[in-house]
């Protein structure tokens, strides 16, 4: 009340950010200790993080903000260390891929060792509930982040995992000296490294499904190669409560292809409920909302009056004004003035 | 509308390129410059409190943190919270400079205020009948208002809104939904139930007096009528000034208005022009421009109300090229003459009659 803002630590921070620059409210401080390049496209970071910050579950991800040219951009990441490593001297690392053309990840490239971060408390629910029932893991590209969290964390193995890692070409395994390691120390774990170059998906698929008895599944990857194997298992008779998988943090689609796409699917958040709609992507989010009865709330309906500002969770929106895009992450956008280019999250 | 569909095409095209050349440069200067706004905005209220306290020793001090007071609320309602509420800074997804949680130290709900003046001001500026900010339902400024008994002193409704301006303001929506007086209109469509309504003026207008009327006069202990009236002048001070800013920019001698039939089915082009027409600048130092949130760029402000507006000076140049390219009057004057002749509007409609029976007295 006496600041008019939410919080007083929000009406004190001009003050605070005065003396601790780059501080944000509700975020964890993170001090980078080292880069280094996994694979030619794979930068991993490893962070000092506050000793505020809660600590995570193997598989969990975090949010990554840095300011850039004034704004403050955050994208999701999988932490790829083991448990083990927060718990003795407060590291974490993370696994990038850097996408030369995009925002967010060249930056992280450029950042020198010290600089400060700021990232969220681990978040997400793809973890390992149950490791003592055989398990196998299927990880494509940069989907073995939060897998490698999870198999280098286990300290007491109960029962066989295998770990399927499609990859083109051996130098573009990130983590892979690490997980090689552990497969020598560990009998229980196999590693079976699948070439995309030289093994078709079928091949992948067969070794997959030759046994499948009493087994639970973990898959993270591009959307489209998990949804193959998802329906390759369902086939084989692999109940869906048997299978997990991660969806974040994978190259989306390239906008030019979206958008000769007319019909885009989309999920609304409003007020807790969930609401699954099948977007026109020649429509601003603003009618579609409205088509599906959903009445966000609107002003002038040209991008002028920001009353339809709301949280995009995640995809990509065009600004039918200038014809812009937006990132690929959380952020506010005006439904009124953007129209879809990838499937979206959106909470009105 | 003079122009013809090509020319107001024509210049729809150029009034866009000047936005788009200002929306390439945004980013880190920006941001530095409005948390350096909101750092002294910070810096002014809470000095300006202590101060006053400190008044005991002399009543300079209590002077001084009155004056220093009144900047911090002008800097928070101009420059910072007019701005920020029409998005200006929400490309920076900071977690205060943004249009949807943004709160300001005024007796206005910002939500209530995003619905009139955002919405209603900014899109139908100056048609009458829709546009209720062109004399806020109750000063007769133009001839399309019939002349009432009341207009008679309206010289004395107008200093009466000016010094209560922030309750003005926060009352404006719900005098439009009718929620406590006359009967509902028909054609007035919303989005906010009237207890909605009702919830936020109260709610945030207690929260402002209980603020600055109890708490502060409470923690200042002997010093409790000095704190109280401090805070009373300190926000009559705001009033005022904002009242005049914003009676600049709409209401001078020049400015034109609009019938609703006129601008049905309007091009883009057509509301750059109306927005052109229906708004008024005033020059003078930078310091100024900053007190009034820089809506002494009333026109730019019209045109890009989600520019940052310290773009606006430097706008108005090219504006003002453009519009004498087109024959579109461009309406500045320094801050004296205009205010003059809003004073004069105010007065001359005051009594009843047509322009020809305005021009005979």
């Amino acid at each position: 009340m006496l600041g008019n803002q939410p919080t007083l630590t929000l009406y004190f921070l001009p003050l605070l950010q005065r003396f601790w620059p780059g501080f944000v409210p509700d975020q964890y401080r993170a001090r980078l200790q080292a880069k280094q390049w996994q694979t030619a496209d794979m930068l991993q970071l490893t962070l000092q993080v506050s000793p505020r910050w809660q600590g995570f579950v193997p598989g969990q991800h975090l949010l990554l903000t840095i300011e850039h040219n004034g704004r403050y951009i955050s994208r999701p990441f999988s932490i790829c260390s083991p448990l083990s490593l927060w718990q003795s001297q407060q590291h974490i690392q993370l696994c990038c891929k850097i996408n030369r053309k995009a925002e967010f990840t060249p930056l992280l490239n450029q950042l020198q060792n010290g600089a400060v971060l700021n990232i969220s408390a681990a978040q997400g629910g793809f973890y390992w509930l149950q490791p003592a029932v055989p398990t196998v893991f299927v990880a494509a590209g940069s989907g073995i982040t939060p897998i490698a969290s999870m198999l280098l964390s286990q300290r007491h193995w109960l029962a066989p995992a295998t770990l399927f890692y499609r990859v083109r070409g051996a130098e573009n395994a990130a983590l892979l000296a690490e997980l090689k390691q552990l497969a020598q120390r560990q009998p229980l774990f196999t590693l079976m490294l699948s070439d995309s170059r030289i093994a078709p998906a079928e091949t992948l698929q067969q070794q997959l499904c030759a046994d499948i008895s009493n087994k639970q599944f973990y898959l993270c990857g591009p959307q489209a190669f998990m949804q193959q194997l998802r329906n390759t298992l369902s086939q084989h008779g692999v109940t869906a409560e048997l299978i997990k998988q991660e969806q974040f943090g994978l190259a989306p689609p390239p906008a030019s292809c979206s958008t000769t796409d007319p019909l885009l699917s989309a999920n609304f958040i409003r007020a807790g409920f969930i609401t699954a709609v099948t977007l026109n992507s020649q429509h601003s989010l603003l009618q579609s909302a409205e088509q599906y009865n959903l009445a966000p709330r609107f002003g002038c309906r040209m991008g002028v009056c920001f009353q339809c500002v709301c949280d995009k969770v995640s995809g990509q929106v065009r600004d039918m004004r200038s014809g812009a895009l937006s990132g690929h992450g959380a952020e506010q956008i005006q439904l009124c003035i953007s129209q879809p280019v990838t499937e979206l999250v959106i909470k009105l | 509308m003079k122009l013809s569909t090509e020319q107001f095409n024509a210049l729809e095209h150029e009034l866009d390129s000047v936005k788009q050349q200002v929306q390439q440069q945004l980013g880190e200067a920006d941001a530095r410059y409005i948390r350096r706004v909101l750092l002294v905005q910070r810096i002014s209220a809470l000095s300006g409190r202590v101060l006053m306290v400190l008044g005991f020793i002399t009543p300079w001090l209590w002077l001084a943190g009155v004056l220093l007071l009144a900047l911090a609320k002008i800097l928070d309602n101009m420059e910072i919270g007019h701005n920020v509420l029409h998005g200006q800074y929400d490309w920076m997804n900071d977690p205060v400079l943004h249009s949807k949680r943004y709160e300001w130290d005024i007796a206005c709900d910002a939500g209530s205020w995003q619905r009139t003046h955002n919405f209603e001001h900014h899109t139908y500026t100056n048609i009458i009948g829709k546009d209720r900010d062109f004399g806020y339902g109750l000063l007769r400024l133009s001839n399309d208002f019939r002349w009432r008994l009341r207009n008679l002193w309206q010289g004395g409704t107008y200093l009466l809104l000016s010094m209560l301006f922030q309750w003005g303001v926060s009352y404006h929506e719900l005098a439009a939904q009718r929620v406590f007086f006359g009967k509902k209109k028909a054609d007035r469509h919303t989005q906010v139930s009237d207890s909605e309504l009702k919830k936020a003026f109260f709610g945030k207008g207690a929260r402002q007096l209980v603020k600055d009327y109890i708490f502060f006069p409470l923690i200042a202990g002997p010093m409790w009528l000095w704190v109280l009236c401090g805070n009373l002048l300190a926000n009559l001070l705001r009033n005022l000034w904002t009242s005049t800013v914003i009676f600049c920019g709409h209401f001078t001698k020049e400015v034109h208005v609009f019938t609703a039939v006129e601008c049905e089915g309007e091009s883009r082009g057509q509301w750059y022009y109306r927005q052109m027409l229906g708004s008024s600048n005033f020059t003078g130092p930078t310091w100024l421009h900053i007190l009034t949130g820089h809506l002494s760029c009333q026109i730019e402000h019209h045109l890009y109300p989600d520019i940052p507006a310290r773009h606006y000076p430097a706008m108005a140049g090219q504006v003002q090229a453009i519009a004498a390219k087109y024959g579109i009057p461009y309406n500045t004057g320094s801050f004296v003459r205009q205010y003059s002749t809003v004073f004069g509007r105010i007065m001359r409609y005051s009594l009843p009659g047509g322009d020809k029976a305005v021009k005979a007295l």
